[in-house]
């Protein structure tokens, strides 16, 4: 009966919370807004943190925490947050500007591999927007789409029915382009498949045992991808293409 | 060796010669010290010239070759000896360790070439006790009787050198006076440094109080006996890093006076023992002896990193703070100096001078920097001026603000921060400063003053749960189904309304003849009144009305064109056509001039009927 009792009250607890998580959660932000206004950043970081453990995300909540992070000089977790927040939304320009400012602040530099025209064109329309705005961007061209079609298929005059076909083609493009956009973008979020190295130093072994030739060395903040993961280690691949083993516990993933 | 016995021997008819083979020997000590003087000397039994000395190799030649003759006659039972000694003096001092050997020297006698044995001289590494022997001896004409063999030893006891830190341990950049002292029973004289210690991982001032060229002498009991001591060198180091930092002695040079008594029963020569005679104060034996001072382990603690402000900058002593402007209230391109002066104990001369921040209209100048510096027991102290000169630009009211000094106190092992006061400047407008002057124009580009990073996002943070994206959701799917809907149901609305218009069409058809007959009714009956206009008005109505509801066309669209275009495309014969179109023709002209006659109407009336009928079976 105990045990029932306490079920219920944590189910009512739990609704409760789901409710309210986002009011709580609104006030702990504004809360950490103006701690961190006050210059008390360890404050803003332990209040922010307290919103992500609600189960809450949001590119303000992972931008903020970056510039907290920032401001106590742990370089390797704001890139990390910023990061995050990114894969949010790659075209927040203030994100761009504070994660370039952090990057300047760690150790490693790495050339990236230079991309291709197209890779780099498609890469950068990508970016054009949020994964949620492609998402609307989808559903208003494919609203589009419709219109035209009816146009297409309904309109007496000749002229009105041509310019029905050739807009309705362009949207259905557009509606193509931004699903697919969309689409990479929720894969990007969805998987933890990057990570933020966190230790000061570390060695990046040829293989994922302790015993193999050390490679090359990694420094905290450093951004990698991770390829594969087994048994405790990652392969990573890093900006320039190097490939390597580390150890899963010498990187933050997200 | 310059003893001179002549015995004179009076009438003497017979010389007997007795001389043995010249031959050329030589003396000198096997073993030597590193340092150490001493002399080589080639005896020739006989006077030869052109004597050769060898290379001494390993060896420095402080002086010679001397050459000093000595010659003896002997009787003994009739036999008259004669001895002649030639001797051939060097001076000289081993510099590095090993054995050389020395080579033959050679001299001519009476055409015949004698040389001697060459022999080597072992050179020890200098242990730092022995007393070198003093510059006696073989230097030159001051020379005296004594030798290496019977120098008097002066004991570590009765003259020694030692260092005096004034603490045994200090923080990184703190001050420490080391006086080197000169510990001595007996007198001493000549002192000089032959090795500085190197100060290695220190900043070093000498602070020796040298005025008048003589030591500062003081009596000193150490151990219960007295000890005239005399400050040599007193030097003010600050270690530069943390760790246990060793001190290197410092080597001296010096001669010391003592009073030989020992020596005085070994002599054998009476004419030494006269010359040795304290009226003469030959008992005096100058010991040129190298000290050595201890070296000693400073240990240096580093500075506490716990409340170590922000402005530290390394300055460790026991400071103050002030600044000083001369005006605040100005007018622009007028200047005004600002200084900041530090004063304390410490080491004055590292300092570094907190720099303000002025506002970027003000032109600032290099600070002029003057340091001045006393020398006090606890070590330097002294005063540091940074003078700045500034012409504000633009008018305007601005702040110098604050400026922070902070040190580490070793006293107390504490930080310490002074601040100045910050600087309320207003600057008017001065006369140059109306365009032109100085500057062209008052534009001018940004000024960048700091790079950060973009403040915090504020307001709604549009919170949702993790990992959501919009895109794949439930409401996505249902969007554009609601769209597709929507574009199904709109589609089925548009095919409906234009079937709802084709139906009218199709009634319209159908009615028209039925319409055109009730019109054509009523003409009949105003054509019985001889109504005119009644009549044309009726006639031109049911003409017009049938074709438009039988073609399809609309009332506004309506004209003679319009309607023989239509016909033709739905492949009515070309003569009804014109039948129908000249009907129409004539009904309109007739309406519009009046007073035709009434055959004219009846005329009308039957060709309408006639073309209403005949376009019904076509169409």
């Amino acid at each position: 009966m105990k045990k029932y009792t306490l079920l219920i009250c944590l189910l009512i607890v739990s609704g409760l919370g789901l409710v309210r998580a986002q009011e709580n959660g609104e006030t702990w932000f504004e809360q950490a807004n103006a701690a961190y206004n006050a210059g008390r950043y360890d404050t803003a970081v332990i209040l922010y943190e307290k919103v992500v453990d609600l189960g809450m995300e949001s590119v303000p909540l992972y931008y903020n925490m970056g510039n907290a992070y920032y401001k106590k000089q742990d370089y390797p977790m704001a890139i990390y947050y910023y990061e995050k927040a990114l894969k949010i939304d790659p075209s927040n320009e203030e994100l761009q500007t504070n994660l370039a400012i952090a990057n300047r602040a760690i150790v490693d530099k790495i050339e990236p591999v230079p991309e291709s025209f197209i890779e780099k064109g498609w890469h950068n329309m990508r970016t054009w927007l949020s994964g949620n705005q492609w998402a609307w961007c989808s559903i208003i061209a494919f609203a589009l789409f419709l219109a035209a079609l009816l146009l297409f298929l309904r309109a007496r005059r000749i002229g009105l029915r041509k310019l029905g076909f050739f807009t309705g083609l362009l949207f259905l493009i557009l509606f193509g382009l931004s699903v697919v956009f969309a689409l990479q973008l929720r894969q990007a979020a969805m998987t933890e498949d990057q990570a933020i190295i966190m230790t000061p130093t570390v060695n990046v072994k040829s293989s994922p045992s302790n015993a193999s030739v050390d490679l090359f060395v990694l420094h905290e903040g450093t951004k990698v991808s991770i390829l594969e993961s087994a048994d405790g280690w990652n392969k990573i691949r890093i900006a320039n293409g190097s490939v390597g083993y580390l150890p899963e516990a010498s990187m933050l993933p997200f | 060796m310059k003893r001179l016995v002549i015995l004179f021997l009076m009438l003497s008819p017979l010389w007997l010669w007795a001389q043995d083979d010249p031959t050329l020997t030589v003396s000198a000590k096997k073993q030597v010290m590193v340092g150490e003087r001493f002399q080589v000397v080639f005896s020739a039994n006989a006077d030869g010239r052109n004597f050769t000395a060898p290379s001494f190799e390993g060896f420095t030649v402080v002086g010679g070759p001397f050459t000093s003759t000595s010659s003896s006659i002997q009787m003994v039972n009739g036999s008259v000896t004669r001895t002649t000694t030639n001797s051939y003096t060097f001076a000289l001092q081993a510099y590095k360790e090993g054995t050389f050997r020395v080579g033959p020297a050679s001299l001519n006698v009476k055409g015949t070439k004698i040389t001697s044995e060459p022999f080597d001289i072992k050179v020890v590494p200098d242990d730092g006790s022995h007393a070198a022997p003093s510059g006696g001896g073989a230097s030159s004409g001051q020379s005296q009787a004594q030798q290496n063999t019977n120098d008097p030893q002066v004991s570590g006891k009765d003259l020694f050198l030692r260092v005096v830190p004034s603490k045994k341990s200090a923080y990184v950049g703190e001050q420490v006076v080391l006086t080197y002292k000169l510990y001595t029973k007996v007198p001493v004289s000549s002192l000089s440094v032959v090795k500085a210690p190197s100060y290695a991982g220190f900043w070093t001032k000498d602070i020796s109080d040298n005025t008048g060229g003589t030591l500062r002498q003081s009596s000193e009991y150490i151990n219960g006996i007295e000890y005239t001591s005399a400050e040599i060198q007193k030097v003010v180091v600050a270690p530069q890093r943390a760790g246990k930092l060793t001190l290197d002695p410092m080597v001296i040079e010096c001669i010391a006076q003592i009073r030989r008594e020992n020596n005085r029963q070994r002599s054998m020569d009476p004419f030494e023992e006269f010359f040795n005679d304290p009226f003469f104060n030959r008992n005096i034996t100058n010991v040129k002896k190298e000290l050595t001072s201890n070296s000693f382990v400073l240990e240096v603690k580093s500075l506490p990193e716990a409340n170590k402000p922000a402005s530290f900058a390394g300055a460790v002593g026991n400071y103050n703070f002030k600044s000083d402007i001369d005006m605040t209230e100005l007018k622009t391109n007028e200047a005004f100096t600002l200084t900041y002066t530090v004063s304390g104990t410490g080491n004055i001369e590292l300092l570094q001078m907190p720099e303000p921040v002025f506002p970027p209209d003000f032109e600032v100048y290099d600070p002029k920097i003057t340091t001045s510096t006393d020398v006090t027991a606890n070590g330097l102290s002294g005063t540091k001026k940074a003078e700045y000169l500034v012409i504000p630009r633009r008018a305007g009211s601005f702040t110098v603000p604050a400026v922070e000094f902070s040190f580490f106190n070793p006293s107390n092992g504490a930080y310490q921060t002074l601040s100045s006061k910050p600087y309320e400047i207003q600057v008017e407008k001065g006369r140059d400063d109306e365009g032109g002057g100085i500057y062209a124009s008052n534009q001018e580009d940004i000024k960048y003053l700091g790079n950060d990073i973009r403040h915090i996002m504020t307001g709604d943070p549009r919170l949702r749960p993790q990992r959501s994206a919009f895109f794949g959701s439930s409401a996505y799917y249902v969007a554009l189904l609601a769209l597709l809907l929507a574009f199904i149901l709109l589609l089925i609305l548009l095919k409906n309304r234009e079937k709802m218009e084709k139906d009218t069409a199709a009634t319209r058809n159908r009615k028209a003849d039925k319409v055109a007959r009730g019109r054509l009714k009523r003409a009949a009956q105003f054509l019985k009144e001889k109504d005119q206009d009644k009549f044309y008005v009726e006639m031109s109505q049911a003409l017009w009305g049938y074709i438009a509801d039988k073609l399809g066309i609309e009332r506004s669209k309506l004209s003679m064109d319009t309607v023989s275009e239509t016909m033709k495309e739905k492949s009515v014969p070309d003569e009804l056509t014109q039948q129908f179109v000249d009907t129409l023709n004539s009904c309109e002209f007739a309406r519009f001039a009046p007073g035709s006659a009434e055959e004219k109407m009846d005329d009308l009336y039957q060709r309408g009927i006639e073309v209403i009928s005949k376009a019904e079976k076509v169409l």
